[in-house]
């Protein structure tokens, strides 16, 4: 049993690294049988699966199909693990819950889901509003959801002001000390974001996720 | 597995039917007007296979029969020999390959100056030459200034042919030049036999324009033949002082001054393999000076590759660049450069790499930043293919229009790692991450990766004592070489 315990662990860790979502399900769901506790699985298998993801990232060994692919491995074995979590009367805490969006009039959507993929497969919880999204849908979703952070996205110069408006919105509405504001996007500068009065900018989404994490002071 | 180059010749200049004239044109030349070639050996011979010769001027008229005996005997297909199958290079009508520099008398150090290149220079770039993938066959990229002039191309020789895996591209200055090389290439092969068999090297001779072999060019010819090491049959012309300057002019006055030289090689030793070439550039009215990096240069080098196909024959083109340091006139003209020969089916683009100031200087930055450049042009030459995969059909079916993407698809993974070209030296970052990753310019990458390849102690292609042995032959025919001047003094 201790064997096959960790040969599970091991291809769970592999399976993120490679990008396998059906065999990273078939993995997480075979954990049940072989009495390994889901939460083991979590920390042990998945989560050094999609760290060394990141790394080989950074590393320009792996590039975005992969980085992509890796968390959609982690969140199909997220889900099964879980839901057994929660079926044995546990709850695994979510590390925080990010709400997500491009900004009004802007439509690029493709950096922010995996800014959202990312965040999601290192254990937080994702809303993703999508694009074009206004102050009135992000701030009202945070407030309801108890998000510690709203992350905004902007491709295009012309909608990054937007993202000051949120900010400026946050602070008329009084939740600006209770929600942090990450924003990125390619026109987007650690400049800028200090300027708009943001607490955080990541240039990719490994970054994004490094600076989710040092927002919540982890 | 040998060497395959990419297939390249989409781009073409000339017209079918324009390009009959050209070939009508060289024809003509060589019937009517001839060459001037002042080797009589070389001329018995043509005057006994029909070649008519006034013998007061060294001129022979070479008719269509002679000259389409030859080409039926050169060969269109051939292989040029590395150390190892994996460095053999497989020449026809359509690959490409690439051939280092030639020949600059001074060196752009690491240090940023400009000063005369030495035989250590000669060993650094030789060695970083060898570390260039794109790179298919060696030449001498410098003439070091502390080597005698008579026998240069020895030392060179047993320099870069005991460093390098690859093909070398040698020159000689008389028949017993190249004899020692023979003999140099025999201790790495084995025995003269096996050289003569699976020459590891070629001669390149440079012929004079307005048409006219020297002396020397003819004897090197006939000996390289004799022995079949395959030549590169060169005309270096200057458009608009030693060609006329429309570039069509300059293109036949090539073919009949190169083709003489194929048919002379071919009745010597039928099969033997020429290379159509040229390193010809435009004059710069303005200046005097030859300009390889002008954009009619480039042109006549595109369109002296149509000529050579049509003679069935092999073609090397391509020549150095006019900056004087790794800049982005340096980047501009070898990129138009060098994309043009690639496009155009040159098949051997010749010094694509470090060479720079009209082949005066070669630079050791500029050796690393046109690998990236013969890198990208290869990407581009490579194309994209149409089919069934390519076109994804069932894949956006199944992604649909419903605002899914492509990333997370196990196709896209697939395919980008074959299909997407990874820059070495280029920086795609965002100016943020590359400030903080040091903010450094191409040519600062490239001097950083110079340092690194020449602290790397890799072994030579042979071994020491083959090295030393090497050595000692050129050393002896240098001062056989010094002894006959003293003679002839």
């Amino acid at each position: 049993m201790a064997e096959d315990k960790a040969a599970v662990l091991k291809g769970l860790r592999e399976n993120v690294i490679d990008g396998d979502p059906d065999e990273v399900r078939r993995l997480a769901q075979a954990c049940a049988n072989l009495g390994v506790d889901p939460m083991e699985a979590i920390n042990e298998g998945l989560i050094p699966g999609i760290m060394e993801v990141g790394e080989r990232f950074e590393r320009k060994e792996y590039f975005l199909p992969e980085l992509v692919m890796a968390a959609d491995a982690m969140k199909k074995g997220m889900a099964v693990l879980e839901a057994a979590i929660t079926a044995a009367g546990g709850k695994r805490e979510a590390v925080a819950t990010v709400v997500l969006g491009t900004v009004k009039g802007d439509i690029h959507d493709i950096g922010k889901s995996i800014v959202g993929a990312l965040l999601s497969a290192h254990g937080f919880d994702v809303i993703d509003l999508g694009v074009d999204v206004p102050a009135d849908k992000f701030i009202p979703t945070a407030e309801k959801a108890g998000a510690q952070i709203i992350a905004m996205s902007s491709l295009l110069p012309t909608t990054m002001p937007y993202m000051q408006h949120v900010i400026d919105e946050l602070t008329k509405r009084g939740l600006r000390d209770k929600i942090k504001v990450m924003v990125g996007g390619a026109p987007v500068t650690p400049a800028y974001a200090k300027q708009i009065g943001a607490d955080g900018y990541g240039d990719d989404a490994i970054a994004a996720v490094r600076v989710a994490r040092q927002l919540l002071g982890m | 597995m040998p060497r395959r180059g990419y297939r390249g010749g989409m781009l073409k200049f000339i017209r079918e039917d324009d390009l009959d004239q050209i070939r009508f044109a060289v024809i003509e030349l060589l019937a009517e007007v001839g060459v001037r070639m002042e080797y009589r050996p070389a001329l018995e011979l043509l005057a006994d296979h029909g070649a008519e010769v006034d013998w007061d001027n060294s001129v022979v008229k070479i008719n269509e029969g002679l000259l389409n005996r030859a080409l039926l005997t050169a060969p269109n297909r051939f292989t040029l020999y590395g150390k190892s199958p994996e460095y053999d290079v497989k020449v026809d009508l359509e690959r490409v390959y690439t051939i280092g520099g030639s020949c600059a008398l001074s060196v752009l150090d690491l240090d940023g100056r400009r000063r005369p290149a030495v035989r250590q220079d000669l060993v650094d770039l030789t060695r970083l030459l060898e570390e260039m993938p794109n790179l298919d066959i060696m030449h001498q990229i410098v003439v070091p200034s502390d080597v005698p002039e008579l026998g240069y191309e020895l030392v060179n020789f047993a320099t870069c042919y005991s460093i390098s895996k690859r093909n070398y591209y040698s020159q000689a200055q008389s028949a017993e030049s190249v004899r020692d090389q023979i003999k140099m290439a025999a201790i790495f092969q084995g025995s003269e036999e096996e050289v003569r068999r699976r020459p590891t090297f070629t001669e390149v001779v440079c012929m004079v324009s307005p048409l006219k072999h020297e002396k020397q060019n003819s004897e090197v010819l006939m000996e390289a033949a004799k022995h079949g090491i395959p030549v590169y049959i060169e005309v270096d012309a200057l458009c608009g002082a030693t060609t006329p300057a429309p570039i069509a002019g300059t293109l036949i006055e090539s073919g009949a001054n190169v083709l003489a030289g194929v048919v002379l090689a071919q009745l010597i030793n039928p099969g033997t393999p020429c290379i159509y070439s040229i390193a010809s550039g435009i004059l710069d009215m303005a200046n005097g000076q030859y300009s390889g990096a002008a954009p009619e240069t480039t042109l006549i080098h595109a369109g002296t590759a149509q000529v050579a196909h049509i003679f069935g024959l092999p073609y090397q083109g391509g020549t150095g660049i006019d900056a004087k340091l790794p800049d982005a006139q340096a980047g501009y003209e070898r990129a138009l450069q060098v994309l043009t020969n690639i496009l155009a089916g040159t098949n051997f683009v010749h010094l694509s790499y470090g060479m720079m100031e009209q082949m005066l200087l070669a630079s050791y930055e500029q050796v690393l930043i046109d690998e990236e450049i013969i890198a990208a042009a290869y990407r581009i030459a490579r194309g994209f293919e149409v089919n069934d995969y390519t076109l994804s059909l069932d894949l956006i079916r199944r992604v649909g229009p419903l605002g899914g993407h492509f990333l997370s698809q196990k196709e896209t993974r697939e395919f980008y790692r074959k299909d997407r070209w990874l820059p070495n030296l280029s920086n795609r970052d965002p100016w943020d991450a590359w400030q903080a990753a040091g903010g450094k310019d191409m040519r600062q990458y490239a001097n950083e990766r110079a340092r690194a390849i020449l602290a790397q102690d890799k072994p030579w292609a042979v071994s020491r004592e083959q090295a030393d042995e090497i050595e000692r032959i050129c050393q002896e025919g240098v001062a056989r070489s010094q002894k006959r001047k003293e003679q002839m003094e």
